[in-house]
Order: structure tokens, then C-alpha cells, then sequence
């Protein structure tokens, strides 16, 4: 098979794949057509480098993954996507220069981002909650997708009156995940949605993922720790250690590769 | 032009600190007899006079801002009420002298641990009143101190709204060298012209209370330091920049926080009795808000955690307004200046301060020091990693 | 020493029974209470605006209440118009103003970092109020109220007027409209947003530097509106809103400092004990003190006030 890897170690990660399938065979440094476009992409935190100058991207209706070990800088990238930390390189959001922009901005041409721990308003109703997700929309709309995320999610349509803040952890991440859908983004970046929740909730979400993918054609960017779940929902995969992409290729194959299987899926 | 590149800690280095020390002693000792007689000079087309009682005043602002430094800066509590316990001092004083017939100096004996007792007392409700919540507190009670000294029940002690004036002279004693060393300046040529030939005697009580203010301060500075750096100083940080993590390391948080307000007020005290000794007299609005927000203004623009943030700081608070008070028209025009300019030149000052250097002042001067005398640090030795085989 | 005189004058104080079963002189009292209630109330308000969206104190809100009376005196007696019109201008050109200010001196700051913040507002305090005085100087002038003084109602020496009356409607309009604008508009849910979670508001496409500078407007306009119900009672000089900030501090602290309802409640309570107080225990020196021993009490009861949600502590 062939891996798209990158940066100094691609060599040696093209050479522990055993794996012959014949694949897709994606040139990542001439994709224009691909959606989102990251390239040379460093971040800091003051002085400390986080993110050393990484490549990625990702094609238009597609899930794609990004696994990683504590501290690789999987939060960093999505942070780095929504400007929310100080970044150097280019994202390219459909051609359209992201860095240097305002979060809000960078919002309002589509990005949604569920941050880690959920960003719940904790003081506000889960139906209010609902009604900043859609605050840049200025449609008719937003009722009957309200309705519809009650009908997904039919734990929220319960409790739509009751502060944001008194659901459960798994309800406050359905919430976040139907808030950011209200913004009806074409690109949804969700980090660790399966953090501190149940497994069969963390399955049923990523099954409304898939769904949602499948039927918006949202494209997704996901960063998980849950590396099977992430894996078999996503259809390219990225591995980042230590601040570098060092592996990427899609899901499938990642899934069986030996160097995942190890680090990231234990067996 | 930089000097040589020299290690913490290295004989170089040493050197230095110690040549830095005696430098800033000479300036210290030699300024009373420079500006004993007042000084004038013109800044900008304005004719600018400082007395040495100015300088006096700025000491005793020093050790105020470094008394708030202790709550504020140390252990993170917004202290903005601080102009109390200054004041508090300094009518305890006033009363002790006029009163009890005590001696400046000797009040310190009542000053010092009554106005630790009343920062440990009101360090208890700060243990549950928190942050903004407290620096609200802290803000009207500075507000109010005015009209308690102005309580017709209290006002024949306290003077009420006239003040009271301290009917105590500070004399030289015989055996103060003043003289001595004046006429040795004088003999020094170039800098000797600018020391009168002898003093009058208004002028070597002035010399005589600045150097008694310098030593007072000089002890404070040096008591807060060595308290600063050791146990407490940590424990105090620790709960500043992580209380949580603070207890969680055995810190006993109530005894640490209720030490350092303590520790704050009795420092404040002694501002207060300085004040006292340098002017003579005591006002109720001489410590009310206005000097609250003055203390403030020193401690951010000196470097709130800082010890020589605070003499910065004083030098602020006491030369900003006293200069722009004496200023008549716009440096470098003819355009008349009238009005409190010295309160906006404060508040420029406070916003650029928090603008260009997070950490005040003093940090600026580290920063500009290092550039012009880089100093390596060093590790301590004990936490040297020792390799098992080495 | 001085605890013991203290003690001793707290004897003496003159709580004599005809005081205190004086009906008029409670009633007299009590309408006092109000409308001083009121006008702290007002500013109170402002200070929780800025405190719901923004996490601090703004110290400097008393000076930009100062700066908007003036200007009301301004427009009203010097320029001529009539004291409604006058008003209103001048809160429309004070939160003109604040907008400015929150623009050039408070958004360059990152907003989560509150103590640089506080010390800002400080410094706003020093250069307004420094300013006012070298604009208008020192001296005293009297500023017309909207609302006459007579008393449609009277009994004895309890008058209920026309002015406190005035001055409790406008709060409760205030209120009412503040109300309507956070809970059912979408600028005040974007403000509402961001004070629950600055981070997640940003992410969800809400500009938060204009909501702020929103906020900023018109906790001035309100923050004017309360000088221009104070000030007619008092003298206009530039230190005039300081001691109305000092009660509506404590009034807000009372309420706590994240509810407006809070506010107009503490506010008031605040007016009625600092006239009830001063009357029946012969404190009028002692006004501002009892501020501060009605916010120590509730404060040592209710760390954060009345109504005030318990916050993770951002200094």
C-alpha cells in the first residue's frame, strides 16, 4: 500500500508499511481540490512551540481523524483552525486564507468547533444554548432544526428549559455537538467528543456524526484518543507526534497498521 | 555599550551588586545635603522647586506602597483600602505624641503590633470575601475613613475635620553629625558648591528627619525582605498563583492569608507614623480615597511584586502630581495649564504602565539592567541532577 | 482607647421612643430611602453590566456617570434644551464615549485576565475625573431635575413627590427594559453568551469586542441616567458621583454583583438603611460607614451577595 506521509520520517513510516494494498494515491502537496488546506502550520504558547510546521488537509464531505498521544498538539491544531491561538503558516479554508483572521470570523464563514470539555453556557437554558449555535444564521430555519435535534436528541427537547449547566456530561456533549451543527457548518471540528463519556454514548454520538455527515455532507475534522472508534468512523486518518504529522494515509488502512495498532489501539 | 557577560553568583557579579549598593548608599546620604536648602530647577520653561521634605514624604510613601505590596502584590489580594491602615497609624501616633507625651519613634512600640492585630482581624472576613468582592470592600472602606476621624465623638482626640496638628519638634540631637559632614561636602569641589556652609536650624531638622525616615524605611525593607524570601514569602506566592494546589501542599491557607494582611496593615502603620514625623500634622483627608488610589497607582507602576517596585513607585506618587502642581504652562509652549493635571498624568502613566510592562516599572528596570549587564543564573546546587554513575 | 470612647458615645446616642414611634418621621424617612435607593440603583445597574459581560469592576463607572452629568448640565443650561431632551442627549453622547474608551483602553487587553483590567479602570478614574475638574473646575453648580419636587401626596412632613416617584419609575423602567433586551433580543443573547463563556461565545460566530463595547454604551447611558437622578439633589462639583459610587458599590455587592435585580434590591436597601440609620441613631457622619458594615454583614453571610451566582474566582 501507499502511505502519504510527511515531513523527515516519511521514509521510515513508508517503510514499516506492510501493508499492500493498492490504495488512493493522494498527492497532499498538490491538492487543491481538497477543502481545508493546512500548510507549514506552527503554534505557540508564549515561547513554547507547539506545533513545529505541519501539513494536512481535507477533502470536502470527508471525516478525517487526527490520533495522537497527550501533549502531540492534536487540541493545538483545532485550536490553531478556529484562531485561537497565534499561528504562522496557511489554512485554506475552500482557497480562502484563514490566519490572521478572528475567531468569530473564521466562524462566520462556516468553521464550528466543539472545544474540549464542551463549552457548554452553563447559565443559559439548553434551548438557548441551541439559539447562540445559530447566531450568525439569519434564516427562517433555526426553529424546525431546533425540533430536529430534539427529535435526535430527545434527552434535550426534555430538559429544553433547564440550565445547561445541570445535564449529565454525555447530554452536555450531545448539546455541544447540536449547537455547533446549528450553525449548519461546512466544516465541523470536534475535539475529544468521547472525552469522560460512557462507551455506548460515545457509539451513539458518533453514529449522529456519521449521519449528519452523511446527510449534510458536513466535512469533519476529529480529534480522538478512542482510536478504534475514531478510526472506523473516518475515512482518512492523520497521526501527530510531538508537534509533526508523521503518518497519514486513510482510515482503513491506518487501522491495520502496526505502528497504530501499538501506540494508539493497544493490541 | 554592554558590560561583560558575568555569573550569578560569580565574584563578577558579586562585585557589581556589591558596587551597585555603595552607589545608591553615597545617593542616598549625599541628595538631604544637596537639596536641604530647596532646589530649583527649570524643566520645559517651568520653574520647578523640591524641598527635602518631599523627598521625606516619598520615603514614607516607599514603605506604605511596600506594605501593600504584601496583600496585593505577594498573595494576590486586591487591597484597595490600604490608605486605612496608613491613616490609622499615623492618628495613633499623632495621638500618642500629643496625649501620652510619647516620642515619634516610641509609638512604633504601639503602632506596629495594634495595626497587626487589625489587619489579622480584618484579614478574617477577607478569608471568605474573595477577589472583586474584597477589592470592594477594601475600596469603601477607604472611602470612609475620613468620616470616622471626623466623628464628633472622636474629634477631641482626632481634631476632627481641622486635623491636628502634632505639637512635637523633631531636634537633632547634639551629636548628630550633620555638621560635619555638610562642611566635608562643601570642602569636595564642583559638588561642594551646591552644599550651604552651615545650616540653619529648620534645615538640619529636615536633614535629621530624612535620615530618621531613611533608617526607619531602610529596617522595613530589610524585615520584608527576609520574611519575603523565606517560608512565608513561598507560602504566600504559592497561594497567589494557585490556592488550590496551595493547600493541597499543607498550606494552612487562613494563617498565611490573615499573616499577610496582618503583616500588610503593620507596615502600613509605620507609613503612617512616618507621615506623621515628616509633616507634623494629621488630616482626615490626607487618608482617604485619594490616597488609596495613590497607593495603587505607586504599587502597579513600580511592579506590584517587587521591593524596589516600591521605591519606584513612592518616588511615583509623591513627584508626579508635586511637580505638575508646580507646572504653569505646557512643557515647551505658552499654553496655561490650570487643574489637577498631576491626577491625569497619574492615570497616563497607570494605563501605559499596564500596556507596555505587565509587571510594572521595576520589572522595565530588570529588563533594561539585563540588557546593559547581562548576568547568567545559575541553578541552585541542589537541584543539580546527579547521574548514579558519576 | 478609642474602641472604649466609641463604646461610650454609643450610649449616648440619642434613640429617644418619640423618635421612633414617629410615624411621619418613619414615612419621611422610608420616601427618602427610595428615591436615594433609586439613584444607587441606577448606577448599581451599570456596574453589573459591565461586571455580567466583562468579569470586573469598573472602577471608573462613577467618573463616566460624572463626565455624562456634566454633560447633561451642559445641554440643559447651557445650551437651553429642555432637561429631558438634555438628559438624553448627554447619555447618548457618554455612551458615545464609553464606547471609545472600551475600544482604545480595554479591548487590547486579553479579556479573561481580569486584574490589568481593574487597574485600567483606575486609571480612567484618575484622568476623568482630573479632567472634569481642569474642564469645569471646582466650582458648585446646581443642575435642574426632571421631575418636580412637589408632593402629590403628603402627610405631615412625609412627602411622597413627584421626584421620588420620578426616580423609583425610571429605575424600574431601566430594569424592565434592560430585561426585555437581554432576554429577548439577539444582541442580548450574544451578551448574555459571552458572559457565560467567553470562549465558546467567540465560537459560535459572536464578535465579542462589539458586544462588550455594547455593554460599555450603555452601562453609561444608565450610569448618566443616575447621575441626572441624583445630581439635582446635590450640588454638581466634579466629586460628586464618588459617594454616589461608594452606595451603589455597596449596593451591588449586596445584590450581588452578577444580578441586576440584585442591584435595584441592594440598591434600595442600601437608601433605606443608610436614612433610617442616619435618622433614628443621629449618623450622619457615619452614612458611608454604615455602607460598609451593610456590605460586611451580607458579604460574611453571602459571599457573594443576595442574588449573585457563586462564580469560580477570576482574580
Amino acid at each position: 500500500m501507499n502511505f502519504t506521509a510527511m515531513g523527515f520520517k516519511s521514509n521510515q513510516a513508508v517503510a514499516d508499511t506492510q501493508n499492500t494494498q493498492d490504495t488512493q494515491d493522494v498527492d497532499l502537496l498538490q491538492c487543491d481540490s481538497e477543502y481545508l488546506k493546512v500548510c507549514g502550520l506552527r503554534a505557540a504558547y508564549g515561547d513554547v512551540g507547539v506545533l513545529h510546521g505541519i501539513d494536512f488537509s481535507v477533502a470536502k464531505g470527508q471525516i478525517a481523524v487526527i490520533l495522537g498521544a497527550n501533549g502531540a498538539g492534536k487540541t493545538t491544531t483545532l485550536r490553531a483552525l478556529t484562531g485561537m491561538v497565534s499561528t504562522e503558516g496557511s489554512i485554506r479554508l475552500a482557497g480562502e486564507e484563514l490566519v490572521g483572521e478572528p475567531t468569530a470570523e473564521i466562524v462566520r464563514r462556516g468553521v464550528a468547533h466543539v472545544p474540549q470539555g464542551r463549552g457548554t453556557f452553563g447559565d443559559m437554558s439548553v434551548e438557548e444554548n441551541l439559539l447562540v449555535g445559530a447566531f450568525v444564521r439569519n434564516d427562517k430555519q433555526v426553529r424546525s432544526d431546533i425540533a430536529y435535534w430534539y427529535q435526535t436528541f430527545p434527552v434535550l427537547g426534555e430538559r429544553r428549559n433547564q440550565p445547561a449547566g445541570s445535564l449529565s456530561g454525555g447530554e452536555q456533549q450531545m448539546l455541544a455537538i447540536a449547537r455547533a451543527l446549528m450553525l449548519r457548518p461546512s466544516l465541523l471540528l470536534l475535539d475529544e467528543p468521547s472525552l469522560g463519556l460512557a462507551p455506548m454514548v460515545t457509539r451513539f454520538l458518533f453514529e449522529q456524526l456519521k449521519a449528519s455527515n452523511a446527510i449534510a455532507g458536513t466535512t469533519m475534522l476529529v480529534v480522538e484518543q478512542n482510536a478504534g472508534l475514531a478510526l472506523s468512523v473516518a475515512s482518512w486518518a492523520y497521526v501527530l507526534e510531538a508537534g509533526e504529522m508523521v503518518l497519514a494515509g486513510p482510515a482503513c488502512e491506518l487501522a491495520v497498521n502496526d505502528k497504530v495498532r501499538r501506540a494508539y489501539l493497544g493490541y | 555599550m554592554g558590560l561583560a557577560l558575568a555569573k550569578e553568583g560569580s565574584r563578577l557579579h558579586r562585585r557589581r551588586q556589591v558596587i551597585g549598593w555603595v552607589l545608591f548608599a553615597l545617593v542616598v546620604v549625599v541628595i538631604p545635603f544637596l537639596i536641604a536648602d530647596t532646589y530649583s530647577a527649570t524643566i520645559f520653561g517651568n520653574r520647578y522647586t523640591v524641598g527635602l521634605g518631599n523627598l521625606s514624604q516619598a520615603i514614607a510613601f516607599m514603605v506604605a506602597i511596600l506594605g501593600l505590596n504584601i496583600a496585593t502584590g505577594y498573595s494576590g489580594q486586591l487591597s484597595l483600602g490600604h490608605s486605612f491602615f496608613v491613616g490609622s497609624g499615623a492618628y495613633l501616633t499623632a495621638v500618642l505624641v500629643n496625649d501620652f507625651h510619647w516620642s515619634y519613634l516610641s509609638t512604633l512600640v504601639v503602632v506596629v503590633p495594634g495595626l497587626f492585630l487589625f489587619g489579622v482581624l480584618f484579614g478574617l472576613p477577607a478569608l471568605r470575601i474573595q477577589g472583586l468582592y474584597l477589592g470592594l470592600l477594601t475600596f469603601v472602606m477607604a472611602t470612609v475613613f475620613p468620616s470616622i476621624i471626623r466623628l464628633e465623638e472622636l474629634a477631641d482626640r482626632t481634631g476632627g475635620s481641622n486635623g491636628l496638628l502634632i505639637g512635637s519638634d523633631l531636634v537633632a540631637p547634639s551629636w548628630a553629625p550633620t555638621e560635619t559632614v555638610a562642611e566635608w561636602l562643601h570642602s569636595i569641589p564642583g559638588l561642594g558648591a551646591r552644599v550651604p556652609d552651615g545650616f540653619t536650624s529648620r534645615q538640619s531638622e529636615a536633614v535629621y528627619k530624612y535620615f530618621l525616615l531613611v533608617i526607619v524605611a531602610a529596617v522595613c525593607f530589610w524585615l520584608v525582605r527576609n520574611i519575603l524570601v523565606g517560608r512565608v514569602g513561598r507560602a504566600l506566592i504559592a497561594i497567589r498563583d494557585n490556592q488550590l494546589g496551595a493547600v493541597a501542599n499543607g498550606i494552612n491557607l487562613a494563617a498565611y492569608k490573615t499573616l499577610s494582611f496582618g503583616l500588610s496593615a503593620a507596615v502600613g502603620g509605620v507609613a503612617g507614623t512616618m507621615l506623621a514625623m515628616h509633616s507634623g500634622f494629621v488630616g482626615p483627608d490626607e487618608f482617604g480615597f485619594n490616597l488609596a488610589i495613590l497607593l495603587i497607582v505607586g504599587s502597579i507602576v513600580g511592579g506590584v511584586a517587587t521591593l524596589h517596585g516600591a521605591v519606584a513607585g513612592g518616588l511615583v506618587i509623591q513627584f508626579v502630581p508635586h511637580w505638575s502642581g508646580q507646572t504653569q504652562t505646557l512643557p515647551g509652549t505658552d499654553i496655561a495649564l490650570q487643574g489637577p493635571y498631576g491626577g491625569v498624568i497619574l492615570g497616563v502613566l497607570l494605563i501605559a504602565i499596564v500596556f507596555a510592562l505587565p509587571s510594572g516599572a521595576a520589572n522595565g528596570f530588570r529588563q533594561l539592567k539585563a540588557r546593559f549587564m547581562p548576568v547568567v543564573p545559575q541553578a541552585p546546587a541542589r537541584s543539580v541532577i546527579v547521574s548514579p554513575d558519576a | 482607647m478609642l474602641f472604649c470612647r466609641l463604646a461610650t458615645t454609643l450610649g449616648t446616642f440619642d434613640i429617644s421612643l418619640d423618635k421612633l414611634s414617629d410615624g411621619e418621621l418613619w414615612l419621611a424617612q422610608f420616601f427618602r430611602g427610595l428615591s436615594d435607593g433609586a439613584t444607587y440603583a441606577s448606577l448599581a445597574l451599570a456596574l453589573v453590566m459591565i461586571y455580567k459581560s466583562t468579569g470586573f469592576i469598573n472602577f471608573a463607572q462613577g467618573s463616566l456617570a460624572l463626565l455624562g452629568v456634566y454633560l447633561v448640565y451642559v445641554f440643559s443650561v447651557e445650551q437651553g434644551l429642555p432637561i429631558a431632551v438634555a438628559v438624553v442627549c448627554a447619555m447618548v453622547a457618554s455612551a458615545l464615549v464609553a464606547m471609545f474608551i472600551e475600544r482604545t483602553f480595554i479591548r487590547p487587553f486579553p479579556p479573561n485576565n481580569v486584574l490589568p483590567l481593574v487597574i485600567v479602570t483606575l486609571g480612567l478614574l484618575l484622568i476623568i475625573d482630573s479632567a472634569v475638574g481642569i474642564v469645569w473646575q471646582f466650582r458648585t453648580r446646581s443642575l435642574p431635575s426632571m421631575f418636580s419636587d412637589s408632593a402629590p401626596i403628603q402627610w405631615g412632613i412625609a412627602r411622597l413627590t413627584w421626584r421620588t416617584i420620578g426616580n423609583l419609575g425610571a429605575v424600574f423602567v431601566v430594569v424592565g427594559l434592560l430585561y426585555v433586551l437581554m432576554a429577548r433580543t439577539k444582541i442580548g443573547l450574544a451578551f448574555r453568551a459571552v458572559s457565560s463563556n467567553l470562549e465558546s461565545a467567540q465560537l459560535m460566530g459572536i464578535r465579542v469586542g462589539s458586544t462588550l463595547g455594547f455593554g460599555w454604551a450603555l452601562a453609561a447611558a444608565i450610569g448618566t441616567l443616575s447621575g441626572a437622578l441624583v445630581v439635582p439633589d446635590l450640588l454638581l462639583e466634579p466629586s460628586v458621583m464618588l459617594r454616589v459610587l461608594i452606595f451603589s458599590l455597596a449596593a451591588a455587592a449586596l445584590g450581588g454583583l452578577d444580578s441586576m435585580v440584585g442591584a435595584v434590591l441592594g440598591g434600595l436597601v442600601v437608601g433605606l438603611t443608610r436614612n433610617l440609620l442616619v435618622t433614628f441613631l443621629d449618623l450622619s457622619e457615619l452614612a458611608l460607614a454604615t455602607a460598609v458594615a451593610v456590605i460586611l454583614v451580607v458579604l460574611l453571610a453571602r459571599p457573594t451577595g443576595f442574588l449573585g451566582t457563586v462564580r469560580r474566582e477570576r482574580v
